[in-house]
């Protein structure tokens, strides 16, 4: 393991590429009691098109969450949940776009805890029982997912701004394509990306990085394997393809979702430098400092549940704003109003330091959240950027790419928005 | 490892030294009595402190001046902590080593809450009536926006129903019409008082010391004018019967909460007992009901138990389809049955301790959960350490765990269900 060190953020990081590609990467945190694990693939809802060793795979959507579902289960009837419990470690997963996380976090029993973690994802075990009744199960989700105003406010953003890329399908997928899944499939998507050469392990705690990386060899082999390739077909230019989506649901107040289409980021410190500007941008348009969220604020038109940022996710990026509003479009126009005004005016050079040292100072303190750590970590990884670069970043970023950003993204063409109204009174 | 020093009569700093935190948190808290009349106008205050002072009048220049502090939050901080509704201000913020040379963060901090708390806008003897009209409506859009998340729309509609003649059926926000009642006067009037004569608790966790914390906070302290009033102890669950309710809303899943009384508090020795059994019951994936009711029969996607130990209440939920209503109940009967007859296997007992001690251990992990710990502990009657807590948690027994099922009794349950065709 390579021991790199970052003073400014009293930070210190082992990293290393094992034998059979897996990145690790270690961050030691003396004098605390908890120890979190992050094992990840870089495969998420929207890879569903893919080969390997010659083939062609075009599998259901949701596959990737049915698949972070049944990696739980493991041949012999055993329970690793209830295995991990009895360590003393908790366990959980979640699925995004683009990725798909397990961890463990425990006090005690981590070398233990953390070799059943890599046995269990690395594990691949369905049967057709299996796999039938986790469908009752996912149905439930699909169901709950149904009721929840945030996510279908979001999913009809998504399928309003884009034309093919597979965004415009639920994480969950739909109780129709959740019913096509096999467990040959299953077995398909697992071969081609939980091999250590599409995986990434992240430590945070008072561990030694050593053995982790060593009881990552001993668990998961010395050899590389083939990983899928991914196939993209998706082409997306830079306008949305409808631009407005309503929808009337239980909810106390009308919420909207509203975002600009952005060019996709791509890899390395390039792609992290404009999603720091992009953000930066975020925060000069729409954020708490902005003249803008004070004159809605008082004018009642948004509160303080609106907020927004930049979004990446493989092959497409956004800039996103959201909350509870009775004039969503109102808010729509105020913004490409205040971007027009900032693109004409720029931002003063006092202002836009003292934006920096806020962004810089508020990803600093988030470094004390083991889960973010660890989570920014992997994600900026898995894009071939060391997160604890940052610093450097946030020091030579200028206010004229802030401008640029906008002058860009927020244009009329490239906005969407979505909105879940409260249902009309029955008579 | 926590320093308690009495500042004045009737307000205490509990600073917990930590240097190995990037940031540092400090929060003021006034304890009231949970009362109707209340609720609402102690929730609604600290939203109307943070929209402007005297010198920063409003919400921009309030953030600039904490973008200055290194990009600092300082947000409201409303909780319930049994018969007390706690209501203030918590700060966050970089600890001064991170800072640029020459700068300071907790110093500054210091101050601007004082400027907060102390030097509010005012106008004809209240508050500002615009800062006051805007954030009625934005705590009315919190209270409604429940409805939102129909979990927790459903807990809320059991517990007020269940607690109908306790502090605990009093919403934490209070509700939409006392809120609408709120005077900027009468807010204004109401925060002095409660300045005046309320129980505060203050608590710090970083890398300075307690001394020096003590010495920051004693100006801002001695401007306030005091006539502290004693606050009345916890109480024990009034119940005023249960029932069976049930409503409809045009929703695709049902929400099925079911509640249990105890004679078991936080305050009893049976606390802890109390605690691993509802853990055995289901809290976490090792549960009896998330193993029998979610993965053996497949009859929910989401189901857990909680128990509020300021009021021994011990509630179930679960997320079904609407005709799974009658056998998901009588599933979770039968685990709960299970318990009380000691069928209990090793593991699940294990796994039930591992998770408390885990959690327990995590404690010390960060600056919220030390403050979110020990401000709540010192509240609600609570005497136990992390410690002297997880030492309880190893000696518990499955016949403990038996015994402590044995004294649950069905009180009320709450379904919400789609609407009839």
């Amino acid at each position: 393991m390579t021991k790199f060190e970052y003073p400014e953020l009293g930070e210190v990081l082992y990293k290393d590429r094992l034998s059979n590609g897996l990145t690790v990467c270690v961050v030691p945190r003396p004098g605390f009691s908890r120890k979190l694990a992050y094992f990840v693939t870089d495969f998420g809802s929207i890879h569903t098109d893919f080969t390997l060793e010659g083939r062609e795979y075009h599998v259901p959507g949701g596959i990737a969450h049915f698949l972070e579902h049944k990696m739980f289960d493991l041949p012999g009837n055993r329970d690793v949940s209830a295995e991990l419990a009895a360590l003393g470690a908790g366990t959980n997963a979640f699925t995004s776009y683009d990725m798909t996380a397990y961890y463990i976090t425990c006090t005690e029993h981590f070398e233990e805890a953390l070799g059943l973690l890599l046995e269990f994802v690395s594990t691949p075990y369905f049967t057709e029982e299996s796999v039938a009744k986790e469908m009752g199960i996912i149905d439930q989700e699909i169901g709950m997912n149904e009721d929840a105003p945030d996510s279908r406010c979001f999913e009809n953003l998504m399928q309003s701004m884009y034309r093919q890329h597979p965004i415009r399908i639920p994480i969950l997928g739909t109780s129709e394509t959740i019913r096509q899944i096999t467990p040959d499939m299953l077995y398909a998507c697992h071969r081609a990306f939980y091999t250590p050469g599409n995986m990434m392990l992240c430590v945070i705690g008072d561990v030694d990085p050593n053995r982790v990386a060593e009881i990552a060899l001993e668990i998961l082999g010395p050899e590389e394997r083939p990983v899928g390739q991914k196939l993209r077909p998706w082409q997306e230019d830079m306008t949305v393809a409808g631009e407005n989506s309503r929808m009337e649901m239980e909810v106390a107040m009308p919420m909207f979702n509203l975002a600009f289409k952005a060019e996709p980021t791509g890899k390395g410190a390039a792609a992290i430098r404009q999603e720091i500007v992009a953000d930066l941008a975020a925060e000069a348009l729409f954020g708490e400092s902005s003249r803008l969220y004070l004159k809605l604020y008082e004018e009642g038109r948004i509160d303080s549940s609106f907020g927004g940022g930049f979004e990446t996710i493989d092959g497409m990026a956004m800039l996103l704003c959201s909350g509870d509003s009775d004039d969503s479009e109102g808010v729509r126009r105020e913004i490409l109003t205040q971007a027009e005004q900032l693109c004409r005016e720029g931002i003063g050079e006092a202002d836009f330091l003292r934006m920096k040292r806020s962004a810089f100072g508020r990803r600093i303190r988030d470094l004390d959240s083991f889960d973010s750590t660890c989570f920014r970590l992997c994600a900026y990884e898995l894009s071939d950027f060391d997160y604890f670069d940052f610093p450097g970043i946030y020091r030579s970023v200028e206010a004229t790419e802030i401008r640029e950003f906008l002058r860009r993204v927020v244009q009329q063409q490239r906005c969407a928005m979505s909105v879940i109204n409260p249902l009309k009174e029955e008579n | 490892m926590t320093t308690i020093l009495e500042l004045l009569p009737g307000i205490t700093l509990r600073c917990f030294a930590d240097s190995c935190f990037k940031q540092g948190c400090l929060s003021f808290a006034m304890i009231r009595p949970m009362c109707a009349q209340e609720a609402a106008l102690n929730a609604l205050i600290p939203a109307v402190l943070l929209r402007g002072t005297r010198k920063c009048p409003d919400l921009r220049s309030i953030t600039l001046r904490l973008d200055d502090l290194y990009g600092a939050t300082l947000g409201t901080q409303v909780r319930r902590v049994g018969d007390y509704q706690t209501t203030g201000l918590y700060c966050a913020f970089l600890e001064d080593r991170y800072a640029l040379p020459g700068d300071q963060i907790l110093g500054p901090m210091v101050d601007f809450l004082r400027e907060v708390l102390l030097e509010p806008v005012t106008e004809k003897g209240g508050f500002s009536e615009a800062f006051v009209d805007s954030e009625k409506r934005n705590l009315i859009a919190t209270i409604e926006s429940e409805l939102n998340d129909k979990r927790a729309y459903a807990m809320g509609r059991m517990i007020r129903s269940m607690c109908r003649a306790d502090s605990f059926g009093i919403p934490r926000l209070g509700d939409a019409e006392s809120v609408a009642a709120i005077t900027a006067q009468g807010a204004y009037a109401h925060f002095q008082k409660i300045l005046r004569e309320s129980r505060i608790d203050i608590f710090y966790v970083g890398s300075a010391p307690a001394e020096k914390v003590a010495q920051l906070l004693m100006p801002m302290l001695r401007e306030i004018d005091r006539n502290y009033v004693n606050l009345p102890d916890q109480t024990a669950f009034h119940d005023d019967g249960g029932g069976d309710l049930v409503e409809e809303m045009d929703v695709a899943q049902g929400k099925l909460c079911m509640g249990y009384v105890t004679p078991v508090t936080n305050r009893d020795e049976d606390f802890v007992p109390m605690q691993v059994m509802n853990t055995v019951f289901g809290a976490g994936m090792t549960s009896k009901l998330f193993v029998n009711v979610r993965e053996k029969h497949s009859l929910c996607y989401a189901i857990g138990s909680g128990y509020y130990g300021s009021k021994g209440i011990v509630t179930v939920s679960a997320g079904i389809d609407f005709d799974k209503e009658q056998q998901t109940r009588e599933e979770i009967g039968r685990q709960l049955d299970a318990i009380r007859c000691g069928d209990i296997t090793d593991e699940e007992l294990t796994a039930a301790k591992e998770a408390l001690l885990s959690s327990l251990r995590g404690t010390h992990d960060s600056p919220g959960s030390i403050e979110g710990y020990y401000a709540t502990a010192a509240l609600s009657g609570m005497k136990l350490t992390p410690a002297a807590y997880m030492e309880a948690v190893r000696g518990v027994t499955k016949a403990d765990v038996a015994r402590m099922a044995g004294l649950l009794q069905p009180h009320t349950t709450y379904f919400l269900k789609g609407v009839s065709q």
